[in-house]
């Protein structure tokens, strides 16, 4: 361990609450909640952040403190009746018995979310100004509004004491009510909670004060606040620092906890929540800025995915507790593991966002690299050695091959990888070729030097068949062979370029590039930005309704900013039709989806991303002597047990990952994760 | 005639050595004064030397049939030639026999002498007049069989041949091996710490008189005259050589080069040593006229030396009454020594930080801390090693067992200072007796029945060095107390893993304490595949971290505990079993492919049911 990250490992001790270490988890919405309750699917999440040596774990990211702030329709947490009491005493002692602190965050989201949804009740905030993100158009708060919601704000933080938390903070950071009232672009009251930055505080002190007041004197109560809202109409990084220093000044909170940016619109959104295409610790200088002129620990999170960025935050004195929110959605063992001295074991988070991304569609967060996080219930995050030591042979060293060849020899087996190419990694090594995404590298990387680290025999280089498989003597085969891209059906298949092909051979396609997209993924949009970059005039058609629809929200926008800026042309609502060759250039037909019209482009090339079929050839030549004929038993699968044909003479043989079918990484990873941890 | 002669020769001999050790006590009387206890010491010396000595001796049987043939045959033979005095002895043909057998066992022994060096002789054997001695000692004892056993002129000729060896072995008791032999024997009576033939440790420093003129050694009479005559008794068998790690990793100290050198110091115009050197120094240094600092700061005061020493002589004492003066007097202690000695003087921790933060490792473990007036079982002595995150997770799982045994316990808190080990053996006598004066005042507040450290240094000081500070207490080392809480089950351990354990034993523990039977019991309870490095136990290697060496940092051709890995890498151990926050910290350094190092708390804690 280097001295600097000694300085995470001093305790915190703020209101009589000593915090073990200066490593958090900011409260955050990962769609773990059932019926508005935290129940044993996100304490186990927590937990494990506990277990893995994390100081301060905050969950219940936007918990709602009252009915017209829903919490149900995005499996959230309501603090808005005294049912939840015993879940949060449930998850304290959960957390509580390894050592961490943890604590709530309570909010009422105002004009930020939606009418028509739980109990259907008008929003509500501070003016009747549309929120961008949800297009509310909200109810301008009453006194009896404001009233109602302070004393709201009180029961919740009286039920967070009650239920055994550490302590809570209000949000007033991402455009919720409190934030909402001082923030000049949604408060234009002319009463005495608008005007002045004075009078615009005032609801927030009366929030704070009377969760004080119903919480007790020894209760952690803090705030989350923006450190400058970065958009012209909003609030400036002196007013953020004027409120800190405001509300400390009056003894309202116990710690400050500073994000940069808001939330208001998609690119605003994406910015605060930076993704890979950001420098790491992009808004650290904000939390810096209002540490100089407060007198309570601040806290920060954004991007701070490694412990090295971590340990430089708080030893250079930027922050007193610096959240590592995402680097432990990655890996839960972060403390842990730095004070065994085992930082290279940390799965570093690479900055994907799919985890976040995945929320505001409705899902439950996933780390696109870490399969058992969000899953502690069923999946393990420290493998246990196997009963009995099997050789087991894994074909193909990709996201999929890698993790099983790593939980294999976790397990304590002998294990033989087989790779076709010259180097790890397999369609990621394609993808980080895209400008921006090269960070996605970090994921086989780490497995790569874990697989090496646990002795797996790598045979690089070796395209293994049949023979090459079954000359080890394997008791469990694993094919994780990948994908190969596909070119689709149309008429002119032959002549099209696939999005992997240009990026895997890093062909320069000058002129100009129809490029269709039939996925909505990074790749397509990736791709786009490539070609684009290199000087290609290239027009993106989708049948989606927009560019890279299934790419989620902190994501989409920087694809888009990135396209608009390098002038690619997205065309939406277009299937391909046919290609053909016209002298030396091709014609493109496409149809609308919506009114069914035809158009042609006569252009250079014509690129298209239909995704990936299986490279299955050693799977099919192996299926036939294997005791299993291949088949992956889907219910034990999904129930978590081994699979059947156990202790049969011969081998046993699975695919994985794309070489089952294309999808993503998380796909690969999780398919290798639940089969072989019972292997 | 013959026989005449002998016994005329044998009482010449004797009066020749009279003499020789009559110069030789000249040379010890330069020494600084000693109370010795002659009557007990003489009274004990064939206990000593049959006892003690030998069962050094013996570890190498080759050489314990050696030096019994030897040095029984040439003892027996003369000491029985000076009894012909008696007439009724000397008509005697038994008696003659006698004689004749006790010097062809003297011929054999000097055939094996002779062995010891040729065809090839060892690194860590000398040359020099070690390669006459086989000569004079083979003259002599051959000389005396012929002349007991063969009349007339032949035997005439043996009392020449036997006059010969006997003169060569005479004339190398100033100068030569034959010294050993006097000295050696008087050194066992006159021994500086004559509790260590009494089954004790014997292995802590004696405090030093601040006040006096002179602190510490700084020339070679400042030395008491009983440790002059301890390195005379050094016969350069080479065995602290070998043992030595600091020697192993190249760096400038050979024990039995020091050793020689303190007695050149001694002897005008020096000796003539031919053994090796210390590594990479070429001439001597200005310490004593002799040495060069970086010798001295070399050692970690593992006492390798001292225990592979058969005849007992204290090397690392040697060294610690120099560094004494060096740093207390010249203020020369290398490397980041001024730094942290500064550090303890101001802070109480080597580390020069707030006492507050010792306790940060713990932060969430809510521990008792004692205050004064209060009264607790056992006293948690966390060390400086708290200060360490490593090394707090070895203190968190020493805490969970002893949470686990349900034991009655409490820490100092912001109270412990450091033990001061780290400043003694830099020299820095005054820092020490700070922080041992502290310690023993703020423990004499407060009520327990014992000490349990993890920290094998902490240990030492407490149970052994703060007694003359006017500090007693029982003080019992963590692996000692999981191998009790585990006899008496009040803990219970899953079942034994095949994991491939080796144990390195601490140094302030094994060596300086005895203590090597605990951890191992404990290990044996945790895995059914503990192996042992061929240097364990007593006789285990250093891993580089005592006397103050990562401090001082003295450069060599290796690094300790990359020698130390290797050898447990030589197990097959997958994993290196520790106890003592140096040696974790030492070991964990060594970078590149390696056995994991765990302390066995951290092990007994993750096998705890």
């Amino acid at each position: 361990m280097s001295a600097s990250t000694d300085a995470l490992f001093r305790p915190l001790t703020l209101r009589g609450l000593t915090i073990r270490n200066r490593l958090m988890s900011t409260s955050h919405a990962p769609g773990y909640g059932r019926d508005g309750k935290p129940q044993e699917r996100y304490q186990l999440y927590h937990a494990e952040k506990a277990k893995g040596g994390i100081g301060l774990t905050m969950f219940g990211g936007s918990s709602s403190v009252s009915l017209d702030s829903p919490a149900a329709p995005w499996n959230q947490v309501s603090v808005a009746d005294d049912s939840v009491i015993p879940y949060f005493q449930q998850f304290a002692d959960r957390v509580h018995a390894h050592g961490a602190a943890l604590m709530i965050q309570l909010t009422h989201m105002g004009r930020r979310t939606r009418w028509d949804t739980e109990h259907w009740l008008p929003t509500i905030s501070a003016s009747p100004l549309r929120e961008p993100a949800s297009r509310s158009i909200p109810r301008e708060m009453s006194q009896d509004d404001i009233d109602r919601v302070v004393h709201d704000f009180a029961e919740a933080a009286r039920r967070a004491r009650e239920g055994g938390m550490d302590g809570c903070e209000i949000s007033a950071a991402h455009g919720h009510l409190v934030d909402q009232f001082w923030s000049p672009s949604v408060n234009r009251r002319t009463d005495g909670y608008g005007g002045s930055l004075l009078n615009r505080m005032r609801f927030g002190f009366e929030v704070l004060a009377a969760m004080r007041a119903a919480a007790g004197d020894d209760f952690v109560i803090g705030m989350r606040m923006s450190g400058d809202e970065l958009f012209d109409e909003g609030l400036s990084g002196e007013d953020c620092v004027t409120i800190a220093a405001e509300h400390t000044r009056r003894g309202l909170v116990d710690f400050v906890n500073v994000m940069g940016g808001q939330a208001r619109d998609h690119m605003a959104h994406a910015v605060s929540l930076p993704n890979m295409a950001f420098p790491v610790a992009p808004f650290l200088y904000l939390a810096s800025a209002i540490r100089r002129e407060v007198e309570v620990p601040v806290f920060h999170a954004q991007r701070i995915t490694d412990f090295a960025t971590a340990a430089r935050a708080v030893a250079e004195g930027h922050v007193d507790m610096v959240a590592m929110t995402r680097a432990h959605i990655a890996d839960p063992y972060i403390g842990r593991k730095l004070l065994e001295g085992r930082a290279d074991d940390i799965r570093q988070c690479v900055g994907a966002g799919y985890c976040i991304d995945r929320i505001y569609t409705g899902a439950d967060a996933l780390c696109i690299q870490n399969a058992a996080t969000g899953r502690e219930a069923t999946m393990p995050h420290v493998i246990a050695k196997a009963a009995t030591a099997r050789r087991i042979v894994v074909v193909g060293g990709g996201p999929g091959g890698l993790e099983a060849a790593r939980v294999c020899a976790e397990r304590g087996h002998h294990v033989v990888l087989f790779e076709r190419e010259s180097a790890l990694g397999g369609q990621i090594n394609i993808a980080a070729k895209a400008g921006w995404r090269e960070a996605l590298s970090g994921i086989p990387r780490w497995l790569a030097a874990q697989v090496r680290k646990l002795g797996v025999d790598i045979r690089l280089g070796v395209a293994a068949d049949a023979a090459l498989v079954l000359a080890e003597r394997p008791d469990i085969v694993v094919v994780a062979t990948g994908g190969a891209a596909n070119p689709g059906l149309m008429p002119g298949a032959d002549l099209v370029t696939t999005t992997q092909a240009v990026l895997h051979q890093g062909i320069d396609l000058s002129g100009s590039v129809l490029l269709y997209d039939a996925m909505g993924q990074h790749n397509a949009a990736s791709c786009a930005e490539y070609l684009a970059t290199r000087g290609a005039l290239v027009e993106l058609a989708t049948p989606d309704r927009m560019a890279a629809e299934e790419v989620g929200t902190t994501n989409q926008p920087v694809h888009l900013r990135n396209m608009y800026k390098l002038g690619v042309i997205v065309t939406p609502n277009l299937d391909i039709v046919a290609v053909r060759r016209e002298a030396n250039r091709l014609v493109a037909v496409l149809r609308n989806t919506m009114d069914m019209v035809e158009e042609e482009r006569v252009v250079d090339h014509v690129v298209v991303d239909f995704g990936t079929l299986p490279v299955d050839a050693v799977f099919t030549d192996l299926k036939d002597g294997a005791v299993n004929r291949g088949q992956t038993d889907a219910a034990a699968l999904i129930a978590g047990q081994p699979q059947p044909h156990q202790g049969e003479a011969g081998y046993r043989l699975y695919r994985i990952g794309d070489a089952a079918a294309g999808r993503n990484i998380h796909a690969a990873i999780y398919d290798a994760l639940r089969l072989c941890k019972d292997f | 005639m013959a026989f005449g002669a002998l016994v005329l020769l044998a009482w010449l001999l004797l009066a020749g050595v009279a003499v020789q050790v009559g110069r030789l006590g000249l040379r010890w009387r330069r020494g600084a004064g000693a109370s010795v206890d002659w009557l007990g010491g003489l009274r004990a010396l064939p206990r000593r030397y049959l006892v003690d000595v030998h069962a050094v001796v013996a570890r190498k049987p080759a050489s314990s049939v050696m030096h019994q043939a030897i040095a029984g045959g040439l003892l027996a033979a003369t000491g029985l030639l000076l009894l012909a005095a008696i007439p009724a002895l000397f008509a005697a043909a038994l008696y003659w026999l006698l004689i004749a057998l006790a010097f062809a066992v003297a011929l054999v022994g000097a055939v094996l002498v002779r062995r010891r060096r040729v065809p090839v002789k060892p690194a860590s054997l000398s040359a020099g007049a070690f390669l006459t001695l086989p000569a004079y000692l083979g003259a002599y004892a051959a000389g005396g069989l012929i002349a007991t056993l063969l009349p007339g002129v032949p035997g005439l000729l043996g009392v020449a041949l036997a006059a010969f060896g006997g003169i060569g072995l005479v004339a190398q008791i100033t100068g030569g091996p034959m010294r050993h032999a006097v000295a050696g024997a008087l050194h066992l009576a006159a021994h500086p710490r004559p509790a260590r033939f009494a089954g004790g440790a014997a292995s802590d420093l004696v405090p030093l008189d601040l006040d006096a003129a002179r602190l510490g050694v700084g020339t070679i009479g400042d030395f008491a005259w009983n440790r002059l005559l301890g390195f005379d008794a050094c016969i350069q068998c080479g065995r602290c050589e070998e043992a030595c790690p600091a020697f192993a990793a190249g760096q400038p100290l050979n024990p039995k080069a020091l050793i020689q050198d303190f007695c050149a110091a001694n002897r005008k115009g020096g000796t003539a040593y031919a053994g090796s050197p210390h590594p990479g120094i070429a001439s001597p240094g200005p310490v004593l006229g002799v040495l060069h600092a970086e010798t001295l700061w070399s050692c970690t005061t593992c006492r390798a030396c001292v225990a592979a020493c058969p005849m007992m002589i204290e090397h690392v004492d040697a060294v610690i009454d120099i560094r004494r003066n060096l740093t207390l007097e010249h203020g020369a202690a290398p490397g980041k020594a001024d730094a942290v000695l500064a550090a303890l003087r101001y802070a109480g921790n080597t580390g020069g930080l707030a006492p507050a933060q010792r306790l940060d490792f713990a932060a969430g473990l809510k521990l008792r801390v004692l205050a004064p007036g209060e009264a607790v079982d056992t006293l948690l002595w966390l060390g400086d090693g708290a200060f360490d995150r490593r090394y707090g997770a070895t203190l968190r799982a020493l805490i969970g067992i002893m949470r686990a045994a349900k034991l009655d316990f409490a820490v100092l808190g912001p109270a412990e200072r450091d033990c001061g080990d780290l400043a003694r053996r830099l020299g820095d006598e005054a820092g020490f007796a700070a922080q041992a004066t502290v310690n023993v005042a703020m423990l004499g507040t407060m009520s327990f029945t014992r000490i349990v450290t993890a920290d094998p240094h902490a240990l030492h000081v407490l149970r052994q060095e703060y007694p003359a500070f006017g500090g007693h207490y029982t003080v019992v080392h963590h692996t000692a107390l999981i191998d009790e809480l585990i006899t008496t089950n009040r803990i219970t351990l899953g079942p034994a893993t095949d994991t491939v354990i080796t144990y390195h034993d601490p140094c302030y523990l094994g060596r300086y304490n005895g203590e090597t039977a605990a951890p191992r019991r404990v290990l044996a309870r945790l895995t059914g595949q503990a192996v042992e490095m061929a240097r364990a136990r007593e006789a285990s290697f250093c891993c580089g971290g005592g006397g103050g060496a990562p401090v001082t940092d003295i450069p060599g051709k290796q690094r300790i505990p990359d020698l130390r890995m290797e050898q447990a890498r030589e197990t097959g151990a997958s994993l290196v079993a520790v106890a003592c926050p140096g040696c974790t910290a030492m070991l964990e350094g060594v970078i590149g492919p390696r056995p994991l190092v765990r302390d066995i708390a951290e092990l007994v804690h993750e096998a705890l049911q």
